[in-house]
C-alpha cells in the first residue's frame, strides 16, 4: 500500500471512529460523551496556546483570561440575566461566537502591545498577573454602584453576575437539532469548530506568518535582522490566540449553561500550558493528545477509579476506601505525569525528537568534493532581474553613505565620527583590531544599536529611528559573526524566512489560500531552492539548520540573506573559521554576486588575502576611529594600519600565502 | 602524557570519529588540522568527556578519561578553549576568568596567574569591569582562553584560537601558545590557520572525516604535498 493510500485510509478510519463514537457510547450507556466534548474545547484551547507557547515561543501564564472574556463576552452578549439585548434571537448564538472571538482578540492586541516588548521572562510574569486580575475583576463587577457626591451616574449595575456567574445563556438554534441537555448534538458542533481550526492552525504553521513565529523563537535578533518584525509578528500570535481562547470560552458558555468566574482561575491557564507541553510543544497532534488525555484523566479515568475504589471498600469494609476521592488528588497526578513525561520523553508525547549535532555528515573522504565552487549558471535568474531593474535608479549618489557616525556605550566611545561611504557595485572593505567597533557599525548601520550622532542615509533616504526589519526591507541585508541561523528549521525555511519581507500572504490568505497566495508560495520555495543551489546546498534542503556542517552554515546564511533581495550586502567575517579552500570558494562567490548582480558588499573580514583581493576601498579603524581610508595598496603600506592592525609580519605572511597571486 | 586508543564516536547513527589513534608527550605542542566538519572539535570533547566514545580508550597520565564525568577530567589538569568562545556573557571579564580557576585549590596562587593572564592580553585588563558579552569576538576569544589558562592546566586544549583575531594579534596568539607552553604545559591545539599552527607546533595530524590520515613532524607537513595543497592553500 502507498503511503497516501494507507494515510486515506487512517484518516476515512479516524473520520467513522468519530462519527460512531457518541452512539456507540450512548448504546454501551458509558456516558463519556460530555466529557469528550469538554476536552474538545479545552483542546481548542491549547491549540491557541500553542500558537503563543509554541510557535512563537511566548510563555504566557494567563491564557484561561482570554477564555474568561470569551465566555463572558458570550454571557454579556446572548444571557436574560445581564438584560442583553440580542437575547432569544435564533441566530444569536451563531453571531455572539464571533463576536466573543472579537473582543478576544482585541484585548489580546490590547494587554500584548506593551508587554511584547518586553523579554520573555517578563512577559511571562505580566501574563501572570493578568490571568489574576480578570477573574477578579468579574467577581467583583457584578454590582456596581458609582456614588459622586451624591451624584449616582451607575446604580447596581450587574455586569458579570459577580460570584453567582451568568446562567442560563442563549443556545444555539439550528433546525431540527436541540442543543439541550443532550450531549451529542454538542460533541458534533464543537467537533466541527475543532476541525475547522485545526485545518486553519495547519495552515498558518505552513504559512509565511508560521515560519515568522517560529524564526522569532528561534532567534529573535537574527528575524528583526532578516526583515521579519518582531512586534507585530508576536502580536499576531497573542491575538490570534486569544481570539481561539475567546471563541472556546464563547462555545464552553453556552454549551455549559452557566459561568462561574471558579472556572477561569490559575489554575486552568496551568492546565492548558501543561496540556501544550505534555503532547509537545508546536506539534498539533501532541496538543490534541495532550489535551485529551489531560481531560479524560480529571474527567473519567478519576472518577471511574474512585468509585471503584468505593466499591472495593464498600465489598471489603474498609471506611478508608469508601471514603477515598482520588478526584482530589487531581494535581498531584497531573504533576507526577508532567514530571514522568518531561525525564523520559523531554519532547513530549508527539513532540518531534531534536536530532543530535552533527558534525559529519558525509561519507566522501576527499574534502575538496565537499566544497561546490559556485557558478555563473547556476544564479537564479529572478535575483539577476532584481540587479537588472536597480540599475534603473540614477547611479550618481552612492548607495551608502555615512558621515560623523557616533556610539557610546558608557564611557567608551565605541564609534568615534565615523565616515564611510559605499558606491554601487562596490566591495568595501572594513578592517581594524577587535574591539575597533566593526560590529558595532554593522549593527548600527542594520538598526540593531541607535547612534549617538551622525547620518546614515541608504539610496538617498535617511534610515534614522528605522528598525531593523524596515531596514532590511529597505535593501541592506547582513550576516553575523558568530552564525546565527535559524537551528531548529530546515535549511530551506531559513531561506524562506528571508523572502518573509517580500512575500505579502496575510492571516486570511495564509488560511483561505485563494490563487495569489498559492501561486506566491510556490514561488518563494521555488526562488528558495534556486538560491541553495547556487550557494551549493541544492541536496540539504530539508536538513535542519542545526545538523550543517559550519562551512555549509556560513553559506546557508549568506543565502539566506540573499533572500531578503538586497542591494547592499553586508558581511561580518564571512571566512572566519574556513579553511583555505572554503575561503577561496567563499571568496569566488562574493566575486560573482558583485560581477553579476552589481551587488555592493561591505566586509568585514581578518584573511588580508581576501580583503585586499576583493575590495576596492578599505576603511580602517581603531578604537572606534577612523585611521586610514584608501585602495587596498595604500592601506596594505598605511603606518598607522602597520602599526595597529596588520603588525611588521604581516607583508611576508601575505607573500607566503598566495606565491601565484 | 595523552593517549587516545582506536575511538570511535557518534553522533546519533552518523560516525564523527572512525578509529582515531594520537598521543601527545608532556611539553609538546601538538596540532591537529583538517577542513571543517572533519571530526576536530568532536576529538577534543571526547577527551574531554562532553561526548562519549562508543569504542576505544582515552588515558591521561595512566587515567581513563572515557568513563570519567568533565568537571573530573578537569581537576585531573586539563582545561579547554572552546570554539565560538563560549564565555559567560552575563558575567565581568574578571568573573569568567575567576571562575577558570574555581577547581584549584591553590587559592594564593591564583592571583599571580591572573596577573600573567592580564600580561599576556592587555586588552583584558582594559575590560575588566564589563560583562562578557559586550565584549568584541575577537575579545571574547582572548578572554576564552585566558579563562582555560586560569586553571593553570598541565594539559591545554585550544580550538581555533586564532579565528576572529586581527593579523596582529593572530601573531601574537600563537607566540603566546609557545611562551604558555615554554612555562611548561602541554597543548593540544586545533586550527583552521594551518601554516601558523604547523610553525609553532612539534608535531601535527592531519584528519579528514574522522580519521587520522597523516601525522608527522610539523615541519615536514608543511612541506607535504597534500597540506600545501589542501590546507595551506597553495597552487
Amino acid at each position: 500500500m502507498s503511503p497516501g493510500a494507507r494515510r486515506a485510509l487512517q484518516g476515512a478510519a479516524l473520520g467513522a471512529g468519530l462519527l460512531v463514537y457518541p452512539f456507540l457510547d450512548r448504546s454501551l450507556g458509558l456516558q463519556t460523551v460530555h466529557a469528550v466534548s469538554d476536552g474538545m474545547i479545552y483542546v481548542l484551547l491549547a491549540l491557541g496556546l500553542n500558537i503563543v507557547v509554541g510557535y512563537a515561543g511566548l510563555l504566557d501564564l494567563g491564557y484561561a483570561a482570554f477564555f474568561a472574556i470569551g465566555a463572558y463576552t458570550m454571557g454579556l452578549l446572548n444571557s436574560p440575566v445581564l438584560g442583553s439585548p440580542l437575547y432569544g434571537y435564533r441566530w444569536s448564538f451563531w453571531v455572539c461566537i464571533w463576536l466573543a472571538a472579537g473582543v478576544s482578540a482585541v484585548l489580546g492586541v490590547v494587554i500584548g502591545a506593551p508587554t511584547l516588548r518586553v523579554r520573555g521572562d517578563y512577559l511571562a510574569i505580566i501574563t501572570l498577573g493578568f490571568g489574576e486580575i480578570i477573574p477578579v475583576a468579574i467577581r467583583n463587577l457584578g454590582d456596581i454602584t458609582i456614588d459622586i457626591g451624591g451624584w449616582r451616574p451607575i446604580v447596581r449595575l450587574n455586569l458579570t453576575g459577580g460570584e453567582n456567574g451568568v446562567n442560563p445563556i442563549g443556545r444555539p438554534h439550528l433546525p431540527g437539532v436541540p442543543f439541550e441537555t443532550d450531549p451529542v448534538p454538542w460533541y458534533f458542533l464543537i467537533l466541527v469548530i475543532g476541525l475547522a481550526s485545526l485545518w486553519a492552525m495547519n495552515r498558518l504553521r505552513d504559512s509565511r506568518l508560521g515560519r515568522a513565529w517560529m524564526a522569532i523563537r528561534e532567534d529573535e535578533t537574527a528575524a528583526d535582522c532578516t526583515g521579519v518584525n518582531p512586534i507585530s509578528t508576536k502580536l499576531l500570535a497573542f491575538a490570534l490566540g486569544a481570539s481561539f481562547s475567546g471563541f472556546a470560552g464563547s462555545v464552553y458558555a453556552a454549551k455549559l449553561q452557566a459561568i462561574t468566574p471558579g472556572a477561569f482561575e490559575f489554575q486552568v491557564s496551568i492546565m492548558l500550558l501543561c496540556m501544550v507541553v505534555l503532547g509537545g510543544t508546536g506539534s498539533l497532534t501532541g496538543v490534541i493528545l495532550g489535551g485529551m488525555l489531560i481531560t479524560l484523566f480529571d474527567r473519567v479515568v478519576l472518577t471511574e477509579t474512585t468509585s471503584m475504589v468505593r466499591s472495593v471498600g464498600r465489598a471489603t469494609g474498609i471506611a478508608a476506601l469508601t471514603a477515598a476521592d482520588l478526584t482530589l488528588w487531581r494535581w498531584f497526578f497531573f504533576g507526577l505525569g508532567l514530571v514522568l513525561v518531561m525525564l523520559l520523553r523531554p519532547e513530549g508525547l508527539a513532540g518531534r525528537r531534536a536530532r543530535p549535532l552533527a558534525a559529519v555528515a558525509d561519507d566522501t573522504d576527499d574534502p575538496a568534493a565537499l566544497e561546490p565552487a559556485p557558478r555563473v549558471e547556476t544564479i537564479p535568474g529572478w535575483l539577476r532581474e532584481r540587479a537588472e531593474r536597480g540599475g534603473v535608479v540614477p547611479e550618481a549618489a552612492p548607495l551608502l553613505e555615512v558621515r560623523g557616525l557616533t556610539k557610546r556605550f558608557g564611557g567608551v566611545v565605541a564609534l568615534n565620527e565615523v565616515d564611510l561611504v559605499v558606491p554601487r557595485g562596490a566591495v568595501i572593505g572594513l578592517i581594524g583590531p577587535n574591539g575597533a567597533g566593526k560590529t558595532t557599525f554593522f549593527n548600527v548601520v542594520t538598526g540593531l544599536i541607535r547612534p549617538d550622532g551622525g547620518r546614515i542615509t541608504f539610496e538617498g533616504a535617511r534610515l534614522a529611528g528605522l528598525r531593523p526589519n524596515a531596514i532590511v526591507a529597505r535593501g541592506i541585508a547582513r550576516t553575523f559573526q558568530s552564525i546565527r541561523l535559524f537551528p531548529q528549521m530546515t535549511v530551506l525555511d531559513n531561506v524562506l524566512v528571508g523572502e518573509h519581507c517580500r512575500l505579502a500572504a496575510t492571516v486570511a490568505g495564509a488560511v483561505l489560500r485563494p490563487p495569489a497566495v498559492i501561486a506566491e508560495e510556490a514561488r518563494a520555495r521555488a526562488r528558495a531552492r534556486e538560491l541553495l543551489a547556487f550557494v551549493g546546498l541544492g541536496g540539504k534542503a530539508d536538513d535542519a539548520a542545526r545538523n550543517l556542517p559550519y562551512g555549509d552554515q556560513r553559506r546557508l546564511e549568506i543565502a539566506r540573506a540573499l533572500a531578503t533581495e538586497p542591494r547592499l550586502l553586508l558581511l561580518d567575517e564571512p571566512t572566519a573559521g574556513m579553511n583555505p579552500r572554503e575561503t577561496e570558494t567563499l571568496t569566488e562567490l562574493i566575486g560573482i554576486l558583485r560581477r553579476e548582480l552589481s551587488l555592493s558588499v561591505l566586509l568585514i573580514e581578518h584573511d588580508m588575502a581576501v580583503v585586499m583581493g576583493i575590495s576596492d576601498r578599505i576603511t580602517a579603524l581603531d578604537y572606534g576611529t577612523r585611521i586610514a581610508e584608501g585602495t587596498p595598496a595604500e592601506i596594505k603600506r598605511h603606518p598607522r594600519v602597520i602599526e595597529a592592525y596588520l603588525g611588521a609580519g604581516y607583508e611576508q605572511e601575505l607573500a607566503a600565502r598566495t606565491p601565484a597571486r | 602524557m595523552l593517549g587516545l586508543d582506536d575511538v570511535h564516536t557518534y553522533y546519533g547513527n552518523i560516525r564523527a570519529l572512525r578509529g582515531v589513534s594520537l598521543a601527545v608527550e608532556s611539553g609538546e605542542i601538538v596540532t591537529l588540522i583538517g577542513a571543517n566538519g572533519a571530526g576536530k572539535t568532536t576529538t577534543l570533547r571526547t577527551i574531554l568527556g562532553t561526548v562519549r566514545p562508543r569504542r576505544g580508550t582515552v588515558t591521561f597520565n595512566g587515567h581513563r578519561l572515557d568513563t570519567l564525568a568533565t568537571d573530573r577530567i578537569v581537576r585531573l589538569g586539563i582545561s579547554h578553549s572552546p570554539e565560538g568562545r563560549r564565555i559567560f556573557p552575563r558575567m565581568t571579564v574578571l568573573e569568567n576568568l575567576e571562575l577558570g580557576a574555581f577547581a584549584r585549590r591553590d587559592r594564593e596562587a591564583i592571583a599571580p596567574d591572573l596577573e600573567r593572564v592580564f600580561a599576556l592580553f592587555p586588552r583584558l585588563r582594559e575590560r575588566v569591569a564589563q560583562k562578557g558579552g559586550t565584549l568584541s569576538g575577537g575579545e571574547q576569544q582572548m578572554l576564552a582562553i585566558g579563562r582555560a589558562l586560569m586553571a593553570r592546566p598541565t594539559l591545554l586544549l585550544l580550538d581555533e584560537p586564532s579565528m576572529g583575531l586581527s593579523p596582529i594579534l593572530v601573531d601574537t596568539i600563537f607566540q603566546i601558545i609557545q611562551d604558555i607552553n615554554r612555562q611548561g604545559t602541554t597543548i593540544l591545539l586545533v586550527e583552521q590557520n594551518a601554516r601558523m599552527a604547523l610553525r609553532v607546533a612539534h608535531r601535527g595530524y592531519v584528519m579528514q572525516t574522522g580519521r587520522l590520515v597523516l601525522h608527522d613532524a610539523a615541519g615536514a607537513l608543511l612541506r607535504s604535498d597534500l597540506v600545501r595543497k589542501t590546507y595551506l592553500g597553495e597552487k
